[in-house]
């Protein structure tokens, strides 16, 4: 069966570009504006990998990295962080809010910073579910 | 009876012991405490162990006589009344006696009535005299104690003097030099032996300052007196003061001058510093969320490419499409980010001219009504007729408004509630003669306080890859440059309202153009 890719990011351009990419590699994409739309369609599609954003409106990506990761159900899920944001920040502000009183989580499979070549993500993807 | 209420001790000296008994006698039946002595010499004895107030003495004795007793005790204690005893007729002695200072003359044989008197008068003189010497001593003590308060003051004064921060120059009428403490030394340079009784003030001082010591009424410190200028130091090198000078004045007449400086060098730099710091800062926030922009729309560079690059491989025209779209609306937000950084980093001065601020507002609105529309989100305005002209520069007040409407828009885009009613309210109003108020408010998302405190700060943007990040920041500055304010008041969930006041200045209008208005 084809595998699932959940692409969660607030721009379109980024979306598509991620989506060509999966499709290009033979998996099977689907999309999400936020960190809301995307926990809604990780619990109908269950897809075998997630490609997040950081930044985006309603729901960031440091919100719903947590909620796959500390949902065990989900948390075997892989996840590829693909922000603008650095890793370090981004490690940054998860372990701030695991000192406010929230779950451990571990560190994102892998961290890809924009702009990435198509090839990197093509590779971050096929190690991700293999 | 003697002032302080005591009878008188009286010494008396005669050579024939029957007179000086008789004497005795009389005096002590009368209450006074009486000393004998039968010889000058012994006289002088007693009167020196047991220092009577009044003597009484013959003045015809073998040996030392009444004269020479007379003048002795008038040496040793100048105060002590003497009263001489003469012999019948000897008018030559008795002046000779009073030349030499005695209070008073009896003539033998010695009366009762007379003595009394006599005695009388002695005690009414020491009485007077006692009374002079303690008005004196208390003078005395007076004058000591003013002279020590005097010091005391005086010393406060010129410690308080050294030991100020402040740098302190004064001078005499001269204009001389007279007080220069160690802080006017860190300032001038000059040692302090360099300067006392030496120089001028109007050596050290440049005549802009001088000025402010020739003026003609005693100033007290008001502001006019100060003012941040430079002095040259004994290096000719230029130290940056905060000065304060007047001349000095008592009873209207000029006695000197006084200036005082506070050595501004440790605040200017470090006032240098911090402009230099928060400017790095402010760089360095810049160059960070520059990048981060930039690494966004590489980004949609890159999958453009990688898009058109698709398309061409298999000769798909809708891969080449949708990569070309990219590639296009990348272009656009590069542009967009470099006006922004633009209109931020240039350092202009606002090009103010006389304008409508309501038909600004109604062209921003024009603008911004299809985007309202289309969203279902009623896009309405109140403006206060009572505006009319103002002096600003109607570029910036067009760009504040658009970007504040445009962010009321957004704010209910990203609003989750559907259900809601979105509105878009843009209020104008002339508070008062100065000010005018313009005010965007929303029915939108609202703000949570974190957001609300990172407002103005760089590059923050909750709009995701909508925003530079730049808009409010370029807001401010625009705002800033009109001395005028922007505030906000918001509630998550409940909407936003933004809040900018600038100062109203009316046209200047010509005389023509006034008396035209009054016809009108």
């Amino acid at each position: 069966m084809t595998k699932k890719v959940l692409v969660v990011d607030d721009d379109p351009d980024v979306r598509l570009f991620s989506t060509a990419v999966i499709e290009e590699n033979g998996f099977n994409p689907i999309e999400a504006e936020n960190g809301e739309e995307g926990m809604q369609l990780l619990k109908l599609e269950k897809p075998d990998l997630v490609i997040l954003d950081v930044l985006m409106p309603r729901e960031s990506g440091v919100r719903m990295f947590r909620q796959i990761k500390t949902n065990p159900k989900f948390a075997k899920i892989p996840v590829i962080i693909l922000s603008g944001i650095t890793k370090k920040s981004f490690l940054r502000s998860q372990k701030a809010l695991t000192e406010f009183g929230g779950a451990e989580v571990p560190e994102p499979e892998n961290y890809l910073e924009k702009p990435v070549e198509p090839e990197e993500l093509a590779a971050a993807i096929k190690s991700a579910l293999s | 009876m003697l002032p302080n209420g005591k009878m008188s001790k009286i010494l008396v000296v005669d050579d024939e012991e029957a007179n000086v008994r008789l004497l005795a006698m009389s005096l002590r039946s009368d209450g006074h405490e009486v000393l004998t002595a039968l010889s000058g010499e012994q006289g002088l004895e007693t009167f020196k162990k047991d220092n009577p107030d009044l003597v009484i003495t013959d003045i015809k004795m073998p040996g030392m006589d009444g004269i020479e007793v007379l003048k002795q005790i008038k040496q040793l204690d100048s105060n002590t009344e003497v009263i001489i005893i003469t012999g019948h007729g000897d008018i030559d002695n008795a002046i000779e006696a009073l030349k030499f200072g005695a209070s008073d003359f009896i003539n033998k044989p010695i009366r009762d009535e007379v003595l009394t008197v006599s005695i009388k008068r002695a005690e009414e003189k020491i009485y007077i005299k006692r009374q002079l010497q303690e008005h004196t001593d208390n003078l005395e003590r007076r004058v000591q104690q003013a002279t020590r308060e005097i010091t005391r003051q005086s010393n406060f004064l010129s410690k308080l003097i050294r030991s100020s921060h402040e740098g302190i120059i004064a001078t005499g009428q001269d204009l001389k030099i007279v007080i220069y403490n160690p802080g006017a030394q860190r300032i001038f340079g000059y040692l302090h032996d360099e300067v006392l009784n030496q120089r001028k003030i109007t050596e050290l001082l440049e005549p802009e300052l001088l000025s402010f010591l020739e003026q003609k009424k005693p100033s007290s410190g008001n502001e006019q007196n100060r003012k941040e200028a430079c002095v040259y130091d004994k290096n000719r090198e230029l130290i940056p003061v905060r000065f304060y000078g007047t001349p000095l004045f008592e009873k209207k007449e000029k006695i000197g001058t006084v200036c005082f400086f506070q050595d501004l060098r440790e605040i200017k730099r470090l006032e240098s510093e911090l402009v230099q710091n928060e400017r790095l800062a402010a760089i360095g926030q810049t160059v960070a969320g520059v990048a981060h922009g930039v690494k966004n729309i590489l980004h949609g560079f890159k999958g453009g490419s990688y898009l058109l690059n698709l398309g061409l491989e298999k000769n798909e025209k809708g891969k080449l499409r949708q990569g070309w779209d990219m590639i296009q609306r990348n272009i656009q937000r590069t542009s967009e980010l470099v006006l922004d950084l633009l209109s931020f980093s240039k350092e202009r001065d606002p090009q103010k001219q006389s304008c409508q601020p309501n038909t600004i507002v109604v062209d921003v609105c024009e603008v911004m009504k299809d985007l309202a529309a289309k969203n279902r989100i009623e896009l309405t305005t109140d403006l206060d007729p009572a505006i009319g002209f103002t002096i600003v520069d109607p570029h910036s007040l067009h760009q504040c408004l658009a970007n504040l409407i445009s962010n009321a828009i957004d704010a209910c885009l990203f609003d989750e509630n559907v259900s809601k009613k979105w509105c878009v309210h843009v209020k104008t109003e002339r508070v008062d003669e100065q000010i005018i108020r313009f005010s965007v408010s929303d029915t939108g998302m609202g703000m949570s306080p974190e957001v609300k405190k990172k407002l103005f700060s760089s590059f923050f943007s909750t709009k995701g890859h909508r925003g530079t990040g730049l808009g409010l920041l370029v807001t401010r500055k625009l705002i800033k440059e009109h001395d005028g304010s922007i505030t906000v008041d918001s509630e998550q969930k409940k909407g936003t309202t933004f809040t900018i006041e600038l100062p109203f200045c009316e046209q200047v209008q010509s005389a023509d153009s006034q008396s035209e208005s009054e016809d009108l």
